[in-house]
């Protein structure tokens, strides 16, 4: 009788997850506790880091039927998979952003591309690593600093890569004012960095109208691939834009914004599982990440200081590092190093222009590396 | 016709998208610089526009 009662209670503890558990879900539940105090204790993108780090400690809980189909983890992650998520992001943070920065400084943009050779130095790092080319492209992509572009690549072209690519691309994009400060010292004179930007032109309310409209007709146009995102970009910019459904505008950018957020921070974490993420090709891709962001720092700072051996009136190249895109992080980054050396020189309106012109400059390239991939 | 599973298509990839990106940006800014023409068509009321608000 004793024997069955000890048969009866080890078919009992096979069914729970505690006979499944093993190491590597100990260090993933301690990755996600550490997301959850990095939000909580030092304000890093709380947003974002308390729902995936939640997310990771429940998907590393062995027996959780969450991230199983049934489970809402599960869909959220489908929302991700299946391209609805990323569109919408676009769509709220459409309905947030003011591109006036944009239009009024329509020289800067160039540095929305300028910042992107960090993209193809982590492709590059990733093909000589091993890598096939399409998952290449997708470990590159991460240099854009566009988290929704990031994950929007990543399904396209190597969705088994999804979590270590969107963990990497949303990480450093949250840690950039430490990675981007010492680059854009070490590009730059003292003497440029105190270059002051003369005030930019008034934008009128016909322009902020025409800019999605005019931009809508160019991607559908041009960048077909990457169509669905900035389409949606623009979309939330008309509703801000023409003050006539500021209702909806507002709903795109608040309500319905952290509504995703929740379904996206979720979706992410729930892929961390130990099994797939604690592998040699994750802290390569942690690695090519960050290589990434330093390159296109660097190469955004170097192009800004090409552009003023041609310009009569000299740009501070601290605004080169803005256009690897991530709004507003970068253009913050940019304006915070410039008032380190002189408190008057307010940076951040005309950092704005190259940030959001990295938007643009992350999904041209993603587009152009879709098509000559051959992929749809 | 695509690119190779090499390094080779890798650096072809780099450079040829880099290059487009940079001439396509640009494409955009030229565009942007042409805005302020539109301000020759007319004027838009911002005030009725606000209160035309749904």
């Amino acid at each position: 009788m004793f024997e069955q009662f000890l048969a009866f209670l080890g078919a009992l503890m096979d069914q729970t997850g505690l006979a499944h558990f093993w190491w590597g879900n100990a260090v993933m539940i301690a990755v996600g506790c550490t997301m959850i105090y990095l939000a909580v204790a030092k304000g890093y993108e709380p947003l974002l880091l308390v729902g995936i780090g939640f997310a990771c400690v429940i998907a590393n809980v062995p027996g959780s039927d969450l991230t199983q189909p049934g489970g809402l983890f599960h869909y959220a992650y489908q929302g991700v998979q299946l391209l609805i998520v990323p569109p919408l992001i676009f769509f709220g943070v459409g309905a947030m952003t003011d591109f006036a920065p944009m239009i009024a400084n329509p020289k800067l943009v160039i540095l929305g591309a300028a910042a992107h050779l960090g993209i193809f130095v982590a492709l590059i790092g990733a093909k000589l690593l091993g890598f096939t080319l399409n998952e290449a492209g997708a470990i590159g992509i991460i240099g854009g600093a566009d988290g929704p572009m990031a994950i929007f690549m990543t399904i396209k072209l190597a969705p088994h890569l999804l979590p270590q690519i969107s963990v990497a691309a949303y990480s450093y994009m949250a840690l950039m004012p430490l990675i981007q400060p010492p680059v854009m010292k070490l590009l730059t004179t003292r003497e440029e960095r105190l270059i002051r930007m003369k005030q930019s032109r008034h934008v009128t309310r016909l322009e902020r109208i025409a800019f999605p409209i005019v931009i809508g007709i160019i991607v559908n146009l041009f960048f077909p691939p990457v169509a669905p995102l900035i389409t949606m970009l623009m979309l939330g910019n008309l509703f801000r834009e023409v003050l006539v459904v500021s209702r909806l505008a507002k709903t795109a950018a608040n309500d319905l914004m952290n509504i995703i957020i929740i379904i996206l921070t979720l979706a992410i974490g729930s892929t961390m599982a130990a099994d797939r993420f604690l592998t040699l090709e994750t802290i390569e891709i942690v690695g090519l990440g960050l290589v990434a962001f330093v390159f296109g720092t660097g190469s955004g700072v170097v192009g800004a200081k090409i552009m003023n051996l041609f310009l009569k009136e000299k740009i501070n190249p601290l605004l080169g590092s803005a256009g690897i895109a991530s709004v507003p992080i970068a253009a913050r980054v940019s304006h915070n190093v410039a008032l380190e050396y002189d408190k008057e020189n307010y940076l951040i309106y005309h950092a704005m222009g190259p940030n959001l012109a990295g938007v643009f400059g992350t999904a041209i390239s993603g587009a152009i590396m879709l098509a000559l991939l051959g992929v749809k | 016709m695509t690119m190779p599973d090499s390094l080779y298509g890798a650096v072809m990839l780099s450079l040829i998208d880099f290059f487009a990106s940079m001439v396509m940006i640009t494409g955009i800014g030229v565009v942007l610089a042409l805005f302020p023409l539109l301000n020759r068509i007319g004027k838009v009321d911002e005030d009725a526009l606000r209160k035309r608000q749904h």
